[in-house]
């Protein structure tokens, strides 16, 4: 399944030519979760990345419902 | 450590040992414990009986890093309340290499009577005549202060608002480079500067008289390892400096939680055109500085310097509340404009928060459109001039509410809400019901613990008991002058251990991990108590109605915390 996806923070730096305003589109198994997702940008645990689908933060072992934006962010304790 | 004492009525500055009682203690703590000591609860904030104290952490002026934060407390003529709000730049830290524990202002100037407060390298303080510097804003008076005293000084100071004593007031700070654009902007205490008389305080860089460390060696290690901690740390050692506090703007939009057009949606439309990384992406396109060390000692560099199409200087630091409320409340989605509220707000001397909410509840009230650039920008230069609307403007959002006959006002106790939704981040509701200080986002926010996922924003569960571990956790971390996003990057044992380490090794002390929390629990108390003086009950720690009635779109959910709820958050 397709789930188009924008990177926040100091994410998208890792993807070359990364373009905010068009994000990226990416290739998924069906019933993928966050955390396989995750591991397919190559984003180390240490990173503390967090996904949303649809406003809500999801769990890691949460499945990725099919042709799902996800914003993946990092998470700031405050302003 | 020394207080110095200046009494406005009498003009006289007089030099004393910290008094018994106030020994150990810094920052919000000082402060605020001295405003319940010292100042009359009922007594008019803009009279000659308020206090305004000014207290450099506990750390200040030592050798570690990322502590420059100055506390400034009185009572408040915003919210009525006991107030403390502190600010970054550099005159935290110089106070500190003087040695000096805060300086207290009594008393009240005739009336038309200004003075600045002049401290030497040698911590030697006295009051000038300032009557030509009426009516100034803070970047003129900065310059004219630079060229008489030289650019080695620091300068806190006030603009024409703090001057016309409006509720929203600002004092601001002079960062690394010179210019007053950090602010201790909650809570209208430049209204109460305004009122002492007092337009600046001026103090000279290069001291050399701070109090001794009772363990150096001890001390240095403690700062080896919290420089080692906060550089690795995700937070402040990668997001901030690429994409400083503007970085939350994406986060709370994602979660629906990000106030616009005056609180009534939770997804600004566009706000993708003013998150932290298009800030980031259009300052260096231009040339600017999308990281920037504007405080004393900092190693996290989580400012920025914003500049025009022409790369010229317009204001730093362009930060995420900032954002919100001079872009989300208004439905202003232009990041020029945006910074060209935040200089004007600097420079005339008023909270960006109040002052944007204050807008947006215009706009809200049918007085002008919401995305008005232009309205926007005007209504802030009605302040300056001192006109009524402009007054009106200035007193913050509930002034503006009244004068328009609108109660959709998100504010509680006078002051403005900051930039997390109280209907979709439910525990910083709880924060802005139930904070000693009205509504305030750095008295306990909890919004990196939804970002962590230790808890849910939407379900009522739980959300007390972080509200209050978290007010209780920025009491403490107030105290000590250290930044909020140093002290976050702490928050592991190993950090915790470093920085009671070096709170000990400063003061020749045993402090353990949990007299941390219990000095937290101190600071609160005795905020509470100055209040419940000076006549607040638990009726006023609510939210506006409308935050219990008006579903907020995208989750379409409202403040679902209930009275007995919010009660409980001080059971101690």
């Amino acid at each position: 399944m397709k789930v188009r996806i924008n990177l926040y923070g100091t994410l998208s730096a890792r993807i070359p030519g990364y373009r905010q305003s068009q994000g990226i589109e990416i290739e998924l198994p069906e019933g993928a979760t966050v955390n396989d997702l995750l591991a397919l940008l190559e984003i180390s645990e240490s990173q503390k990345a967090v996904v949303a689908i649809d406003g809500r933060i999801r769990k890691t072992s949460d499945k990725i419902p099919c042709g799902a934006y996800a914003q993946v962010l990092q998470p700031i304790h405050g302003g | 450590m020394k207080f110095i004492r200046v009494n406005m009525s009498k003009k006289n500055v007089a030099v004393e040992d910290v008094p018994q009682e106030y020994i150990g203690l810094g920052g919000r703590g000082l402060t605020s414990i001295m405003v319940n000591a010292e100042v009359a609860p009922k007594c008019d904030p803009l009279g000659p009986d308020n206090k305004l104290i000014l207290a450099p952490g506990l750390l200040s002026g030592t050798p570690l890093v990322n502590t420059s934060r100055i506390s400034i407390g009185a009572k408040s003529p915003l919210t009525g309340t006991i107030k403390e709000s502190n600010a970054g730049g550099t005159v935290g830290a110089d106070l500190g290499h003087l040695g000096i524990t805060a300086i207290v202002i009594e008393g009240q100037a005739p009336d038309g009577e200004l003075s600045f407060l002049r401290i030497d390298r040698n911590a030697e303080a006295s009051l000038v005549p300032a009557q030509a510097y009426r009516g100034m804003r803070t970047y003129q008076l900065v310059k004219e202060i630079f060229e008489i005293y030289g650019e080695s000084n620091s300068v806190l100071c006030i603009g024409p608002a703090g001057e016309y004593q409006l509720a929203s007031a600002s004092i601001q700070t002079s960062d690394i480079d010179g210019r007053p654009c950090r602010a201790a902007g909650r809570g209208g205490l430049g209204a109460v500067m305004g009122a002492k008389g007092l337009k600046a305080v001026i103090v000279e860089q290069g001291g050399e008289s701070a109090d001794a460390l009772a363990d150096p060696e001890a001390f240095k290690e403690a700062n080896r390892t919290i420089v080692k901690i906060v550089k690795e740390h995700p937070m402040a050692g990668q997001v901030m400096p690429a994409l400083g506090t503007a970085g939350l703007v994406a986060p709370v939009n994602s979660m629906g939680a990000f106030p616009s057009y005056n609180a009534r949606k939770g997804v600004l439309e566009g706000w993708e055109k003013i998150s932290g990384e298009a800030m980031a992406k259009l300052i260096e396109e231009r040339g600017g500085n999308t990281t920037h060390m504007g405080c004393a000692q900092c190693i996290v560099h989580c400012s920025n310097e914003f500049v025009d199409k022409d790369g010229k200087y317009v204001t730093s630091s362009l930060e995420y509340e900032t954002i919100w409320a001079a872009g989300g409340m208004t439905g202003i989605v232009d990041l020029d404009t945006i910074a060209r509220i935040d200089y004007l707000c600097d420079d005339i001397g008023v909270d960006t928060m109040n002052t944007g909410v204050a807008i947006a509840v215009a706009m809200d009230s049918g007085y002008k459109e919401f995305g008005d650039k232009e309205a926007a920008v005007e209504m802030i230069e009605e302040i300056a001039k001192g006109s009524e609307f402009g007054k009106i403007l200035g007193n913050g959002p509930a002034a503006v509410g009244k004068h328009f006959n609108n109660d959709r006002v998100p504010v509680v106790k006078g002051q403005s809400i900051a930039a997390y939704d109280p209907r979709a981040m439910l525990g910083n509701g709880v924060t802005f019901a139930t904070s000693p200080m009205g509504a305030d986002h750095t008295a306990g926010n909890v919004v990196g613990e939804y970002l962590e996922q230790k808890l849910d924003p939407l379900n009522a569960e739980g959300q007390v008991e972080a509200s209050r571990n978290l007010q209780i956790a920025t009491a403490a971390a107030d105290c000590t002058g250290l930044c909020f996003m140093a002290y976050v990057a702490l928050g592991s044992p190993e950090g915790g251990a470093a920085l009671l380490k070096a709170i000990n090794a400063k003061f020749g002390i045993q402090l353990g991990p949990d007299d941390v929390p219990a000095l937290g629990l101190r600071v609160l108390k005795a905020e509470r108590e100055f209040n419940k003086k000076a006549g607040f009950t638990n009726q006023d720690d609510r939210l506006p109605r409308f935050f219990y009635e008006e579903p907020l779109p995208p989750h379409n959910t409202v403040f679902t915390i209930g009275d007995e709820g919010l009660d409980s958050t001080f059971d101690f």
